[in-house]
């Protein structure tokens, strides 16, 4: 009984060629993040101090993020409270109507695509452009990001390049990136300057001054709210941060541990609208505080969405973004899946080998693996064990509580070295599939000791 | 108002364990030299800094290095060749085409090549709209790292401001830096004395 991620890696890794770029590509992102990590002898400092704030900030939820709203309302925003996805919707779309936008340029927001906010606003007739690179060349394949910093990190150059032909009327045949990004620059230039409204996210909200913070390395966050007289952030209630010393912390953190960058190129600070504009900031729970009561996960509220987890991860490197049901792949989203809906999402879990080196990299040290691994305990009870894995393990169970008859399998065991090969390796032995079976030793350590072979 | 309650309720209701806020004391590194460290840092991210001599002739230099550059926009009263000022123009779309903006910067962060850009202009959108950005920036006002500057960066009334650490890049296609995406195609800063 194969999961849907392990049905869909078996998609992914078909073309080996890919498959092979897909993981040295990232894995390299990971080595830059060492670098920089290797630069900063605070750096674990730093990840300590990183969750621990986190640790105060989520635990005191109420204080901060009312703090939050009145700081930005003081400083002229209009704030808004959606308890869930359709609320943020209906609120965004009536700014829109009241203020007759017809259009409306967004940068990157995992949230809105959490909510599914654009095919709720294109329904409305509502015209919604990406402006971030990646996210745009997805919007006009009409595919989801596979990966939460790095959207478009699945797609080849070439693809890119006869898609640019094909709607950006580029030259044919050109596909290098610099050529394809220039054009791309043309064609969202105008995107900015027509737009009535601008929707960022937010990286982080600061509680004691209001300020919104987003980072990003394009400028597409600052160009869209330059020209249209709207601005709109849409922010996750868990983003607030107390003040700017916390603040600190996490920005020196977040782009070296993304990308490998001392810095984003821009670190934008949102506190007042510009003069005779709006900037209106829907803060979104959608079971943010539901998490809150639950302990063994209440960590995952400690994100700052750097992606880190996914570039280290052996699995999400090799199977991809796509594997993954929930839309947040790697180990935040295996966790965040199955805390928005355990029996949709239940395939992923089973997406790692619990190396842990998620926990090692994340940057406000979420206990990533050890989550996972407790959501796998929890499979029987949810109806979805693999039955053959359970039926497995209890056999195995059967014979670890019998020494007698356990010492008589492990005589028997080097049998299994001399079987013909079709009888080990088939379809009924999911773990014969791609690997060897180690030879099994002709005597138990046991044995060996009570012969005094073994001194 | 009743959706906010209903979500700071929700919050209260949900709350256990509380943690404490920790002591924010990173033994964060310090540079002796922030300049040099600031120049080197700026230049690894694709900007670059130049250090004026003392009564350089700001305008000249600016000419030389961008001997093509026809419109100019700034609003500061010692860039005499200007050839557009932000403060005056009735939208930010003006700025369009662009192709350089030359503005002050008040704090420089050695640790990764930031400038923080408290908005001082009347359109923002000239931080990021020109081909090219050239920041002043006062010498003595290169900290070591983000806490420092997060402790003294300020707004004016505008209510904007920006950290900038080198020209706009993407590497959304295939993981290619290209410099150039939205912003600035090329960040140079001026350290003045």
């Amino acid at each position: 009984m194969s999961t849907q991620h392990a049905k869909a890696a078996e998609r992914f890794i078909r073309n080996k060629a890919q498959e092979e770029w897909h993981n040295e590509t990232l894995r390299l992102v990971r080595e830059k993040r060492d670098r920089q990590a290797l630069l900063l002898p605070c750096w674990e400092q730093l990840r300590q101090l990183a969750s621990q704030i986190k640790m105060h900030t989520i635990t005191h939820l109420d204080k901060y993020i009312e703090q939050f709203a009145n700081q930005a309302e003081a400083n002229g925003a209009i704030v808004h409270w959606a308890k869930d996805a359709r609320e943020h919707n209906d609120i965004i779309y009536a700014i829109l109507g009241e203020h007759q936008v017809k259009k409306l340029v967004k940068s990157k927001s995992m949230l809105t695509e959490e909510c599914h906010l654009n095919p709720y606003l294109i329904s409305r007739g509502i015209e919604v452009v990406e402006s971030d690179l990646g996210e745009r060349i997805l919007q006009l394949m009409d595919k989801p990001p596979s990966h939460i910093v790095m959207p478009a990190i699945h797609i080849k150059r070439q693809e890119v390049g006869k898609l640019f032909e094909e709607k950006l009327h580029t030259e044919k045949g050109n596909s290098d990136p610099g050529y394809l990004t220039h054009a791309a620059r043309l064609h969202l230039r105008n995107e900015f300057l027509t737009a009535g409204a601008a929707l960022t996210g937010a990286n982080f909200g600061v509680a004691a001054t209001g300020d919104v913070v987003v980072c990003t390395n394009e400028g597409n966050a600052d160009m869209g709210t330059s020209f249209a007289k709207l601005h709109i952030v849409s922010m996750g209630i868990e983003k607030v941060t107390p003040h700017y010393q916390a603040l600190s912390v996490f920005v020196r953190l977040l782009a070296r541990s993304a990308t490998g960058q001392p810095a984003t190129t821009y670190t934008s600070h949102y506190r007042k609208p510009r003069k005779g504009c709006q900037m209106h900031i829907v803060l979104v729970d959608n079971g943010r505080s539901d998490i809150l009561g639950d302990a063994d996960h209440i960590q995952t509220l400690k994100c700052i969405r750097c992606a880190a987890c996914m570039n280290t991860c052996p699995v999400y490197r090799r199977s991809g973004g796509y594997a993954y049901t929930y839309f947040i792949p790697g180990p935040i989203g295996i966790n965040l899946g199955m805390l928005k809906s355990p029996g949709e999402y239940y395939d992923n879990v089973s997406a790692c080998s619990l190396c842990y080196s998620c926990n090692n990299v994340c940057p406000a040290k979420i206990d990533l693996a050890d989550q996972i691994y407790k959501w796998r305990q929890q499979l029987y009870s949810l109806g979805k064990a693999d039955r053959t894995k359970k039926l497995l393990s209890g056999g195995l169970r059967y014979i670890f509580t019998r020494p007698a008859l356990y010492g008589a399998a492990l005589r028997l065991a080097p049998i299994i070295n001399k079987t013909p090969r079709f009888l080990i390796y088939n379809n009924l032995n999911a773990w014969g599939k791609g690997r060897e079976l180690p030879a099994f030793a002709k005597e138990s350590f046991t044995r060996m000791q009570e012969k005094g072979k073994i001194t | 108002m009743s959706t906010k309650n209903d979500i700071l309720s929700n919050i209260r209701s949900h709350s256990g364990k509380t943690y404490a806020m920790p002591v924010i004391e990173p033994d964060a590194i310090r540079y002796t030299d922030t300049a040099a460290r600031f120049m080197e840092v700026l230049k690894s991210v694709g900007g670059s800094a130049i250090e004026l001599q003392e009564g350089e002739d700001i305008n000249a230099r600016i000419m030389s290095l961008y001997p093509e550059a026809r419109s100019i926009a700034s609003n500061l009263p010692e860039i005499r060749i200007a050839t557009i000022n932000p403060d005056e123009i009735a939208t930010p779309h003006l700025l369009n085409g662009t192709a350089l903006a030359v503005v002050r910067g008040e704090i420089g962060v050695a640790e990764n090549g930031c400038v923080w850009i408290p908005q001082n202009v009347k359109e923002k959108a000239v931080c990021f709209i020109a081909e090219y950005l050239l920041i002043l920036l006062d010498k003595n006002n290169i900290v070591s790292n983000m806490h420092e500057a997060y402790a003294k960066i300020g707004f004016n009334d505008y209510g904007f401001g920006v950290f900038i650490s080198g020209p706009s890049k993407t590497a959304d296609i295939e993981q290619a830096l290209v410099i150039g995406a939205h912003g600035a195609k090329g960040v140079v800063v001026f350290l003045t004395a």
